[in-house]
């Protein structure tokens, strides 16, 4: 298995590297001056031509990105030009908020989204079946900017259970971080739970028709040992794929949700970065999301082989 | 055979029926098995003799078919108005099933072993290990070779004939009264075929196991059964001790099933076929089912022939049974 691991980043590092580039000359065709909206309302073109120079902007494209790239395997992605800050300092501060957004969004979708894929398959055609898949509807339909409105309005205008905004580091105060992440992490998970409870159905379906559960059956083993462990076992394997995929977009940022409740995450951070054209920041924080992205990807791989014996040869 | 002593089986007037068919996919079907004794129910696919088994197991899948009549007792109780729970307790510890396809009827992701033990735990509440040790006492049984070493693996890692062998382990696990074997080597290759059949047949002698094998190859049902029941398009249309059938088949479709079968120094001809089809599931004929490509056709096959004897020997379904000898040369039989 670490074997397996260890090929697998070896063979991502030219995807990293591919990624990179790619990053890189797209920002550079993208239309806009990082400098003029550096400098903002002073348009003195000493003062732009001192900004060039400063940021080795006037250095061919190539010599510009190996500068770049080199700095960036020894951990340093440069500067924001923005804020002064070094970028890997702004993603350092960014990335946990995110991660814990992204991991008790996904803890709500689970929770949710595959037990009502299990018990919509089973009972497939009848009025649970209905239900959970017009929920799964209205749960990919609603827009998450107007959920969590409405949520902030009940919860914390109307009940006052939870804070309405802000962020509380996790390891300050581990109670309050989960109590003022909950409704953006719901808002979130709501919304992938109906994306997983359908792929979830589908992969049950499939299994539930499978000769193995009637041999199962055969055995004669209540419904919830055929259900869980002969069926559900075998239907991992899809589930794991969307978790993970899921996984990667919530960790690229939810910039609506967090814009709602005002948490200082990866989405607000890079939408910023766009618009004040914050070359550094921007590259740093596409690197940094395709690496997270392959890392799922990897781990995904991974749990493929522990879940089904039939890949562990391969 | 003892027919004083009370049957293990005693199916009477099953039907099964598509929902919303015209007709029933199995009609009016009776049989009754003594203990140790082995039925085997033959026809080509679809004719229902699977789902006959699998109703008697309750694992029809449900919906679309469902039991519509009769009764199934075992043990004296019927089977078919059991709850869910009782028959959860039957199933795999009074009488297990074996099925066709051996590679897909074992779980991929479980051990063998376990797949074995969970059905011991679960009838006969052991802990753990005295289960996995039932596990290895069955693989050996069945003649697995390194059988310790194989409880720990997967599925794919077996070959298809000792699949089969693991599912009959599995089955035979909590030694059941009746053992439902659906075409269990018709997905094997025919060397292996032989090493099976060979396997149960001696561990049914061992362990006293009654059996209903189901089969669509008249070879199997000579090497293995007592009784045949011959059934068409849902109906047993001939059924008896496998010597009479096979010495004095009375019904035109069994006739028609025993000249199709290729036999040695008959190469140069053509392999005899029944002409026409078997009628569609949904949409039986009414009279007898077989009517349609019978060469002895008369008026009264519109109506449905019960099962009488007129041969004296075993009951067979038709109206102009017993047909002489003398009817059956090839070129009476004309196409439907």
């Amino acid at each position: 298995m670490l074997s397996f691991i260890g090929r697998r980043i070896l063979i991502a590092i030219p995807t990293v590297l591919l990624i990179s580039v790619f990053v890189f000359f797209m920002q550079k065709l993208l239309p806009g001056d990082p400098v003029l909206a550096l400098a903002g309302e002073d348009r003195n073109p000493e003062i732009l031509e001192f900004l060039r120079e400063k940021y080795r902007l006037n250095d061919p494209l190539y010599v510009q990105y190996f500068t770049w790239i080199g700095n960036a395997l020894q951990g340093d992605l440069g500067i924001s030009l923005r804020t002064q800050q070094p970028v890997l300092t702004l993603i350092g501060q960014k990335l946990p908020v995110t991660i814990q957004l992204a991991v008790m969004a996904l803890i709500i979708a689970i929770v949710i989204g595959v037990p009502a894929g299990i018990v919509s398959a089973y009972r497939k055609g009848t009025w649970v079946d209905w239900l959970a898949n017009i929920l799964a509807l209205s749960g990919l339909s609603v827009p998450n900017f107007w959920l969590g409105i409405m949520l902030i309005l009940l919860v914390s205008v109307k009940l006052g259970w939870l804070p309405a905004s802000g962020y509380q580091p996790f390891l300050d105060d581990p109670l309050q971080s989960i109590r003022t992440m909950l409704m953006p992490a719901f808002v979130l998970g709501t919304g992938l739970a109906a994306t997983l409870m359908r792929h979830t159905r589908s992969a049950m379906l499939g299994v539930l028709k499978s000769d193995y559960v009637r041999t199962a059956r055969a055995k004669g083993l209540s419904e919830t040992t055929v259900v869980v462990k002969h069926a559900l076992r075998n239907a991992l394997v899809p589930i794991v794929t969307v978790v993970t995929l899921l996984f990667g977009e919530l960790l690229a940022g939810a910039v609506l949700t967090e814009q709602i409740f005002t948490i200082p995450g990866f989405g607000k951070l890079v939408v910023d970065a766009v618009f004040n054209r914050d070359y550094a920041v921007v590259q740093g924080i596409v690197l940094c999301t395709a690496i997270a992205f392959i890392a799922m990807n990897i781990l995904a791989d991974a749990l493929y082989r522990v879940l089904n014996p039939r890949m562990r040869n391969s | 055979m003892t027919p004083d002593a009370p049957p293990l089986l005693e199916v009477r007037n099953l039907s099964i029926r598509v929902a919303n068919a015209r007709s029933n996919l199995v009609d009016d079907v009776s049989f009754s098995l003594q203990p140790g004794r082995t039925l085997c129910i033959v026809g080509e696919s679809g004719c229902g003799k699977s789902q006959t088994a699998l109703a008697l197991m309750g694992l029809l899948a449900s919906p679309p078919l469902s039991v519509t009549g009769g009764t199934a007792l075992f043990n004296g109780r019927d089977l078919l108005s059991l709850p869910q729970a009782e028959k959860q307790r039957i199933r795999g510890d009074r009488m297990a099933m074996i099925f066709q396809e051996p590679m897909s009827s074992l779980n991929p992701v479980l051990r063998i072993g376990e797949q074995i033990a969970e059905a011991v735990r679960r009838h006969r509440g052991v802990s753990n290990s005295v289960a996995r040790a039932r596990a290895l006492e069955m693989l050996e049984k069945v003649r697995i070779p390194a059988a310790g070493k194989r409880l720990d693996e997967f599925p794919h890692q077996l070959s298809g004939g000792m699949r089969q062998r693991a599912m009959i382990a599995m089955a035979l696990a909590n030694d059941p009264e009746l053992l439902l074997a659906d075409e269990p080597t018709t997905a094997l290759d025919v060397t292996i075929q032989a090493q099976i059949l060979d396997l149960m047949r001696t561990l049914q002698a061992e362990l006293g196991t009654a059996m209903i094998l189901i089969t669509h190859d008249l070879g199997v049902v000579a090497e293995m059964a007592d009784e045949v029941a011959v059934m068409y398009a849902g109906r047993i249309v001939e059924i008896g001790a496998t010597q009479d059938i096979f010495d004095d088949p009375q019904h035109p479709y069994t006739i028609g099933l025993m000249s199709s079968m290729p036999a040695l120094g008959r190469r140069s001809e053509r392999l005899v076929t029944i002409p026409g089809r078997v009628p569609s599931a949904t949409d039986m004929p009414d009279g007898c089912r077989f009517a349609s490509r019978c060469p002895f056709r008369i008026g009264i096959c519109a109506r449905t022939p019960e099962l009488s004897n007129p041969g004296g020997s075993h009951r067979v379904a038709c109206w102009r049974a017993p047909i002489e000898e003398t009817y059956l040369q090839p070129q009476e039989a004309q196409p439907a």
